[in-house]
């Protein structure tokens, strides 16, 4: 505890020299990364010691890494040094106090989008007590799970409340060595979710990041972990259709999801970042990375996301499907405008008998933006009958933008059966007429036709998010055609 | 798996060696190239599932031994029956150039002699390596109008069975304005083999000209084929090219298709067997720069025994390419527990009004099919063979030159009972 | 009004070749036009100026559809003022299914003219009128865009969302081609329950059967671009017994 405080001091003696002179508790840190800093962040969130050791580890070996280059995405290189690992909750005086001392014109995008009124003061960030009814409903909320016995909580709280299960199951997806920002996040993440689910338990909601009531900022670096325990099964809805804005533009997030035996983790994305001006300047690095272990037989993880915005998108949320009979699923929508650039996809790597996961990804180009799908299916010799089948479709609009495919399938088991199809094409003229010569402005026409080209997606997730996610194509892709 | 590296200072002394002629600034060139990167390593995308570790080992055996002189040495190797307008190119030296080509307009020259000036393409480390090792190569200058029925082969073998060989194979086709001809690349089995063979082939069809281009490897288990194949399309031309891999113990085959003018048509098609302890690597590429075009690609593969076949197809559609239809498909059965298949079929597109599509499979033959034969009174074994057969020959539907037929269809049985009886050797 | 569609001198070209070169044609309420014709006369192209199609560029005439100005209205509206075209080869619109393209369509038009729109369970209420009078399997809505129908069914799907959404003039491009018998009397029996004193319907086709099951008050032959006569439907009897050469010859002697 002592080597804690005086961590602390020093770093506060520090500040001092910097002329911060504030409560300790609620300030940011200045820009800069190094061991001071995990351990600064580390002590404001009280966390065991175990946990900063962990950090440590993990902050001593992304030194000794290298930025990974992809062919295909193009970013001025990041100074990590720039940026501040550590920011407090916004206090309520810099808060709007009501909708009326929001911008117009996100108001005018949050009812183009369909977001119910009570959700946009929340999204607006209005000071949280004038925000009347969001303290009941968590509440209830939060007693319904109590009586299933799931745990559902900031990282943050689980660290100090369940550190046994942290312990467990912590990087146990995604090893805190395992590739360059997640071995950053590991460093210095600031908050995410924990699910554990006990064995046999359907969750009886959908567990949602709306009910993770935090007061702070949107994490840059979220840490996730969802545990299934046998049988059971859980699903977990993260993001919203309202532009997201964020003064730190890297947003590094690591994601592990665990399914034991028989259990089944459905996780949503509905994702629409800040994608920057027309020219892409300030918009949001998305660089996550997302992994399920179907760590028991008969376990299911389905990945489904629906992500447009961002300036860049470098993301695969992968399954390793250990157990037999196994089942991994990724159904994915990526709208790329502008002058955006995706470079997404998942990987599956069969390692169980009878081992089976089905890819179904639609990319959508506009503007001047790339869009890649890079996949990867890896049947290991051990995955006796395994199935893949996976579908990739890409659809253009308009001339300047690329649509690519980078599929990878390695097959090391006779019995395995792999099966992967791709198309690229753009909406037809003849389809376009035929709409508008139905009645239907070339708008609508393109919207139609386009959601009809992501249905097989869409179809996946809770409705809600649906609806959320088809009003998001609309908007993203205003303006795209002609 | 280390890093092994050719051994620079060999080779430089091995290029040195070389008579002096007009390639000679071709090969000093070339080798400086080279040098700077050296052989390709597992970190290049394009070489991440190929090892190319005992080539540089026999690469630099064959430079210590210094007896690296190269001379035209045939041997006498059996061949299937066809016919053709044979040149034989022994150790990368071209023999006797059959006298009737002249008469047919097709002009057949060394590189190393005057009036045949070339480009010759180094923009890969293997082509800049052929380069600067080149003793020697041809240039065949095919005249307007001219329609050869009969195809031209190139019989490529080198006397590697009693010392290790390097051959270098370069050869720059020139096909005139709206002719029509066929190109044999051949690779004989020898009995025994420690060599390796490098070729690059240049092709270039002039508006309207047509090439039919069968590559048919046939190696021995021992044997390091390394080939590269690059083609210019000018205006309503077109490419038909099939790809026989029969044999080889490291063969890597990279055909480079480049559309450069519209109403062009390429269909590149490969069948790949695989056995023993084969690595057979096959990558394509066609860049569809204007439109409209066509490609039509289709790849397959039966892979047993520990074998591993890769496959890597690429189509890039340049901004401005409108009314492109490319279309690529890979399908690859696997025999055995320790094969593997590595396929990635590409697309990278730029320009919105084209048709794309791929596709990839990579199992085992249907099971309703085989109970069906079995059914009609076939056992497993004979059904197996009935319906592998199927799927290797039904590639041989896409043979550009029918002349051939029957003597390919002979060897693909050979090969393909045997590959399926499981040979280890 | 009485005269629904009104055509004069009208010249349309496409990639540079003209194939409209001066038609004529005036079409009144309550008439059913057949356009005849060999391939090439430009029949589709009439078809698809009418309903406004990009690609085609007008050089000269008029086109008046209920006295205003129809070239210069964009295809949305002149199909939400009431102009519907069945097309001769109906897209696939994957993912899209057939009740959703039709409501947007239906509550497109009904906002147009000032009315409500009609919300799901209306719609769907109106759907099962239509269809039982029309003799189709109700799963036809729920199915995509003509994704995976025959020739046939695609034809019966045209006519589901012709009667869905009630036009006034109504242009049949080669509604009968590629189908076989049985196809076609449903067809034109769809068709026949849409006639009445208010609507025109123009059928474009190339072979006379059609006309055995839906009497047209007007036929007229197309040649080159232009109508080179016109009669009743004796004329289309004629054209079977003696194909289009006659008419031409006719034209030109």
């Amino acid at each position: 505890m002592s080597t804690k405080s005086n961590d602390i001091e020093s770093l506060v003696n520090r500040r001092y020299e910097h002329g911060f002179v504030t409560d300790i508790a609620s300030d940011s840190l200045p820009p800069g990364l190094d061991e001071d800093v995990v351990r600064a962040i580390s002590a404001r969130k009280n966390e065991p010691e175990f946990m900063l050791e962990w950090r440590l580890r993990a902050y001593r070996h992304w030194l000794t890494m290298r930025e990974p280059n992809w062919a295909h995405v193009h970013y001025k290189p990041i100074d990590y040094q720039e940026i501040s690992y550590f920011s407090a909750p916004i206090s309520d005086a810099d808060r709007p106090k009501s909708l009326d001392e929001v911008d117009p014109k996100l108001l005018e995008t949050y009812d183009k989008l369909g977001i119910p009124l009570h959700e946009r003061a929340r999204l607006a960030g209005v000071a949280v007590d004038a925000v009347f009814d969001s303290v009941s409903v968590a509440t209830t909320f939060k007693e319904k799970l109590k009586d299933a016995g799931v745990i559902f909580c900031p990282f943050s709280e689980a660290v100090t409340d369940h550190p046994e299960l942290v312990k467990k199951y912590l990087s146990s997806v995604v090893p805190y060595r395992d590739n360059f920002f997640a071995t950053l996040n590991s460093a210095v993440f600031s908050d995410g979710s924990f699910v554990y689910v006990p064995k046999g338990v359907r969750c009886p909601m959908e567990l949602s990041t709306y009910f993770r009531i935090n007061a702070a900022n949107t994490g840059q670096f979220e840490r996730t972990l969802i545990i299934a325990d046998e049988g059971s099964y859980v699903s977990y809805l993260e993001g919203c259709t309202a532009p997201m804005r964020d003064e730190n533009q890297l947003h590094a997030a690591v994601v592990e999801l665990v399914a034991l035996k028989n259990a089944e983790i459905k996780y949503s994305t509905v994702q629409n970042w800040y994608p920057g001006d027309e020219n892409g300047k300030g918009g949001i690095f998305n660089f996550v990375t997302k992994r399920g272990d179907c760590r028991g037989d008969n376990s299911k993880i389905s990945w489904t996301q629906v992500e447009t915005g961002s300036a860049i998108t470098w993301k695969y949320p992968s399954c390793v499907l250990r157990g037999n009979n196994s089942v991994g699923e990724f159904y994915s929508v990526a709208v790329a405008n502008n002058m955006q650039q995706a470079d997404t996809g998942t990987k599956m790597i069969h390692i169980g008998r009878n081992s089976k996961s089905t890819i179904v990804s639609k990319g959508i180009s506009a503007g001047r933006a790339q869009n890649a799908y890079r996949g990867l299916v890896r049947m290991m010799p051990q995955a006796q009958g395994a199935r893949n089948h996976t579908q990739c479709d890409s659809l253009l609009i308009g001339k300047e933008c690329g649509a690519h495919t980078f599929p990878y399938m390695e097959v090391r088991n006779p019995s395995a059966k792999v099966e992967h199809e791709a198309t690229t094409s753009k909406i037809s003229a003849n389809q376009l007429f035929y709409c508008r010569q139905r009645g239907l402005s070339e708008e609508d026409a393109v919207n139609m036709i386009v959601n009809g080209f992501c249905k097989e997606v869409f179809k996946e997730l809770p409705m809600e998010f649906a609806v959320e996610a088809q009003n998001l194509l609309n908007v993203t892709l205003e303006g795209a055609v002609g | 798996m280390s890093d092994i590296a050719i051994q620079h200072e060999l080779l430089r002394a091995a290029v040195d060696r070389l008579p002096a002629d007009r390639l000679s600034s071709v090969r000093q060139a070339a080798l400086s190239q080279f040098s700077a990167c050296g052989f390709p390593t597992a970190r290049h995308e394009d070489w991440r599932y190929t090892n190319l570790a005992p080539a540089i080992e026999r690469s630099n055996a064959w430079l210590r031994e210094a007896a690296t002189v190269q001379e035209y040495r045939q041997v006498e190797l059996p061949t299937p029956a066809i016919d053709a307008y044979w040149i034989p190119i022994a150790n990368g030296i071209a023999g006797d150039i059959p006298p009737e080509l002249g008469e047919l307009d097709i002009t057949v020259r060394r590189l190393s002699d005057a009036g045949a000036d070339s480009t010759l393409d180094t923009s890969e480390a293997m082509s800049s390596f052929n380069a600067a090792l080149l003793r020697d190569g041809l240039k065949l200058t095919v005249g307007r109008d001219v329609r050869v029925e009969k195809p031209i082969g190139f019989l490529i073998t080198d006397d590697s069975d009693t010392q290790i060989r390097l051959s270098q194979v370069r050869i720059i086709i020139e096909v005139g304005q709206h002719s029509h001809i066929r190109l044999i690349e051949n690779y004989p089995r020898a009995e025994s083999s420690n060599g390796f063979t490098n070729a690059v082939m240049q092709l270039e069809l002039a508006p309207q000209a047509r090439a039919d281009y069968l590559r048919l490897q046939d190696c021995h288990s021992q044997h390091i084929q390394i080939g590269r194949l690059v083609a210019r399309l000018e205006r309503d031309t077109a490419l038909h090219y099939l790809s026989l891999d029969f044999g080889g113990g490291l063969v890597r085959s990279d055909v480079e298709v480049d559309i450069a003018g519209v109403g062009a048509e390429v269909s590149l098609h490969g069948l790949i067997l695989a056995a023993g302890r084969a690595h057979i690597d096959s990558h394509t590429r066609v860049d569809h720069r204007v439109g409209p075009a066509t490609s039509t690609e289709e790849f397959r593969s039966i892979v047993n025994d520990r074998a591993r076949f890769v496959f890597n197809g690429k189509a890039v559609v340049h901004a401005g390419a409108d009314g492109t239809d490319a279309h690529q498909a890979n399908h690859n059965l696997l025999l055995s527990g320790q094969a593997e298949v590595d396929t990635k079929p590409e697309l990278e597109i730029y320009a919105d009004d084209v048709k794309c599509s791929h596709g990839a499979t990579v199992g085992q033959l249907d099971e309703l099919a085989l109970f069906y034969l079995r059914s009609r009174g076939l056992d497993r074994e004979q059904a197996t063979r009935m319906l592998t057969g199927a799927f290797a020959a039904s590639i041989l539907s896409s043979l550009p030159i029918e002349s051939v037929r029957d003597a390919l269809e002979d060897l693909l049985l050979k090969r393909l009972e045997k590959l399926t009886a499981g040979d280890l050797s | 009004m009485k005269e629904m569609l009104e055509i004069k001198d009208l010249k349309a070209r496409i990639d540079g070749t003209e194939i409209l070169t001066g038609l004529s044609l005036t079409v009144n309420a309550g008439e059913v036009h057949a356009i005849m014709g060999p391939n090439g006369s430009g029949k589709s192209t009439l078809a698809q100026v009418i309903a406004g199609h990009e690609d085609y560029e007008v050089t000269g005439g008029t086109v008046k559809f209920l006295g205003t100005d129809l070239l210069e209205l964009a295809p949305e509206v002149r199909a939400r003022e009431g102009i519907f075209l069945g097309f001769q080869y109906p897209v696939e619109i994957p993912g899209v299914n057939n009740a959703y393209l039709l409501k947007a369509a239906v509550n497109a038009k009904r906002l147009h003219q000032g009315q409500s729109e009609v919300d799901a369970f209306e719609f769907l209420k109106l759907a099962r009128e239509k269809m039982k009078v029309l003799g189709m399997d109700p799963a036809f809505l729920n199915r995509g865009v003509n994704e995976g129908f025959s020739g046939g069914e695609k034809k019966r799907n045209e006519i589901l969302q012709m009667a869905m959404l009630e036009p006034r003039l109504a242009i049949l491009d080669e509604t009968d081609s590629g189908l076989d018998i049985d196809a076609m009397k449903a067809v034109a029996n769809g068709i026949n329950a849409l006639r009445d004193g208010d609507r025109a319907i123009v059928l474009v086709t190339h072979y006379q059967r059609l006309l055995d099951y839906i009497e047209p008050d007007f036929v007229h032959v197309l040649s080159n671009g232009t109508i080179i006569r016109s009669g009743d439907k004796s004329l289309a009897l004629q054209l079977e017994e003696r194909g289009y050469d006659w008419v031409r010859e006719a034209a030109n002697g």
